[in-house]
């Protein structure tokens, strides 16, 4: 009983919405500026002079960083994990359940919104402009871009899904802080966001292989700098398309138990 | 008539983590919790017919929210079963979404940030109403609500009056059958509660919206409803007419006078003087066993009355007395 104009309309609305908090935005825009200069010369000192490190030189390095800001700007904005806590915590989240909507798919596309605001009036001017004028490995063909932009996608969706998951969680624990610090932790260091995955250990780097944290930021960056190139391109969004299923699935099962479970604060 | 709620033997129960007091307490509650089981609603059976616009009161914590929610879906009952317009609420809640309108007072559900009418059309989307439909409707409440002062204000600056008639007004959109309204005049003005009163009689009358109204404000039931639902400690104590209530408690009237002197002792047969201000007197009598008349004349007899009246009891003042004294005396349930 899908109905597409009901969840299309909350795209709309939280789009609208975005636009009444501007400053949000320039904010968001300059902390995502920041974290850029300051990852970029880390990774410049740690280079320091070298032309290579751990098999990946350093124009593509500095490539992987612009491109994990750009990604972060994208998966930042949408906030599901916050929104679903305050409800529940305030009880909104009676209103909410007493509509004709799927809950989970509802916020899936307000965030979709809030996202599309954001890469629109911020993201894309700002990169455009880095892509431009800084000496960055960029891609030669547009069939690699396109696959970045399909991997950015589908980890856009697994990413939803871990984060809608971690923030129903809410409906059990009540108190979350926990939760959310066991999320922010896998979603930087797991996902490759800020330190590539073939600089991890061995032993980290098999785990973060095995973990779908690594297909939100580690996969379409590798493929846009040719970490990830020919057909192992197919594999890699494979393994993404894999783990939206399961995440997905996982999504769906702790909705079902958590809407079944249903402790509205107050009255 | 057509039942169009049905309620039977209908259970909740919450279990609570014990929390335990002081340092150790804490400490041994992160390992091993302990829950006590409470019954918010215990056993509670109701019919509301279509059309209906029935007060479901009771104390704080008597389990009138807990039973709304379960009406809406959102709570699986323990125990016992309800139908709304012949569905299953929990098992089909977005299906008995369509079929209720829901008004929170202390809640909106309306989006905070964005201009009032941009609520108007999410909810149009969601509930999938006709152009038509809407502007119907829209036009209609706009002319009863005087919607169109502040349609394009942001919710969040809507005084709460506004934003009550924008709720309600909301709530209406689809055009449920069934409209439920918890608290709907909380913390409004003597002006914006009747408007909100004459509004609510409007609708039911004129589209035959059953209503259950949950309050704490008795002249909202007494001015809207015949038929009342008390409940308390999660059982119903009472349901049916409110002027049966009135009648049986509304027996104990108040004759209030001002004598000419204070500190007098009145001894009167069939009154009783439950309190006194400087030279003013509340007495209470049964107006069964004695006539204000008789009453007035026992106390010429002795003082100098300079002004008095005789108080008809509210049903404010009824339902007080039967939160405090009990419901043992309360006339059998009307209605089963």
């Amino acid at each position: 009983m899908f109905n597409y104009r009901v969840y299309w309309t909350f795209t709309k609305k939280s789009f609208l919405r975005s636009s009444v908090y501007r400053f949000d935005v320039w904010s968001r825009l300059g902390s995502n500026i920041i974290f850029l200069l300051m990852w970029g010369s880390i990774w410049t000192a740690l280079y320091a002079g070298r032309e290579e490190a751990g098999g990946v030189g350093f124009e593509a390095m500095l490539t992987y960083i612009v491109v994990s800001q750009f990604l972060t700007g994208v998966n930042g904005a949408g906030t599901p994990l916050w929104e679903i806590q305050e409800k529940v915590r305030t009880g909104d989240i009676a209103l909410e359940l007493m509509r004709p909507f799927d809950i989970p798919l509802r916020y899936l596309f307000a965030d979709i919104g809030s996202v599309a605001f954001y890469i629109v009036t911020a993201l894309l001017p700002l990169y455009t402009v880095l892509f431009i004028f800084m000496d960055l490995a960029l891609p030669t063909d547009w069939l690699t871009w396109l696959y970045f932009v399909v991997a950015s996608i589908i980890g856009f969706m697994i990413r939803y899904c871990i984060e809608m998951s971690f923030g129903l969680l809410t409906f059990f624990l009540v108190e979350t802080g926990g939760i959310e610090d066991i999320f922010y932790f896998a979603m930087s260091l797991l996902s490759g966001s800020v330190i590539p995955l073939w600089f991890f250990p061995d032993w980290l780097a098999t785990i973060a292989l095995y973990l779908p944290f690594q297909g939100i930021y580690y996969i379409p960056n590798a493929i846009f700098i040719g970490e990830i190139a020919g057909a192992e391109i197919l594999v890699s969004i494979g393994i993404q398309l894999f783990w939206v299923a399961v995440t997905y699935m996982t999504l769906r099962l702790i909705w079902n138990r958590a809407s079944r479970k249903v402790v509205v604060q107050g009255g | 008539m057509v039942p169009i709620i049905e309620v039977e033997h209908l259970m909740k129960d919450f279990k609570i983590a014990k929390r335990e007091t002081g340092f150790a307490g804490a400490i041994r509650s992160l390992v091993k919790r302990e829950f006590i089981t409470k019954e918010a609603v215990k056993d509670i059976s109701f019919t509301i017919e279509e059309g209906e616009m029935v007060g479901y009161i009771g104390p704080n914590g008597a389990g009138k929210s807990t039973t709304i929610k379960m009406l809406t879906g959102i709570l699986v009952p323990s125990g016992g079963s309800v139908r709304v317009n012949g569905i299953i609420p929990y098992e089909n809640r977005q299906k008995n979404a369509k079929n209720i309108g829901v008004v929170f007072g202390q809640r909106t559900q309306l989006w905070w940030d964005l201009p009032t009418i941009e609520s108007f059309e999410l909810l149009k989307e969601i509930y999938q109403v006709s152009n038509e439909r809407y502007e119907e409707n829209m036009a209609t409440f706009t002319d009863i609500l005087g919607l169109d002062e502040f349609l394009d204000t942001p919710v969040r600056q809507l005084s709460l009056g506004q934003r009550m008639r924008a709720d309600i007004a909301a709530s209406l959109l689809h055009d449920p059958p069934i409209l439920f309204l918890d608290e709907p005049t909380i913390g409004l003005d003597v002006v914006a509660k009747e408007k909100m009163r004459t509004f609510i009689k409007e609708i039911n009358k004129e589209r035959n919206i059953t209503v259950i109204l949950t309050t704490h404000d008795m002249e909202d039931i007494e001015k809207l409803c015949k038929r009342m639902v008390l409940i308390d400690h999660g059982q119903k104590v009472y349901d049916g007419e409110i002027s049966v209530v009135k009648d049986r408690f509304g027996k104990i009237r108040t004759l209030v006078v001002d004598l000419e002197e204070s500190d007098c002792i009145l001894q009167l047969s069939g009154g009783k003087v439950f309190k006194e201000e400087g030279n003013r007197y509340w007495i209470h009598f049964n107006r069964d066993e004695v006539s204000a008349s008789e009453l007035i004349a026992q106390i010429t007899s002795t003082h100098n009355i300079k002004d008095l009246t005789v108080e008809e009891p509210e049903i404010e003042s009824i339902i007080s007395r039967i939160y405090q004294e009990g419901f043992q005396d309360l006339p059998n349930p009307v209605k089963v």
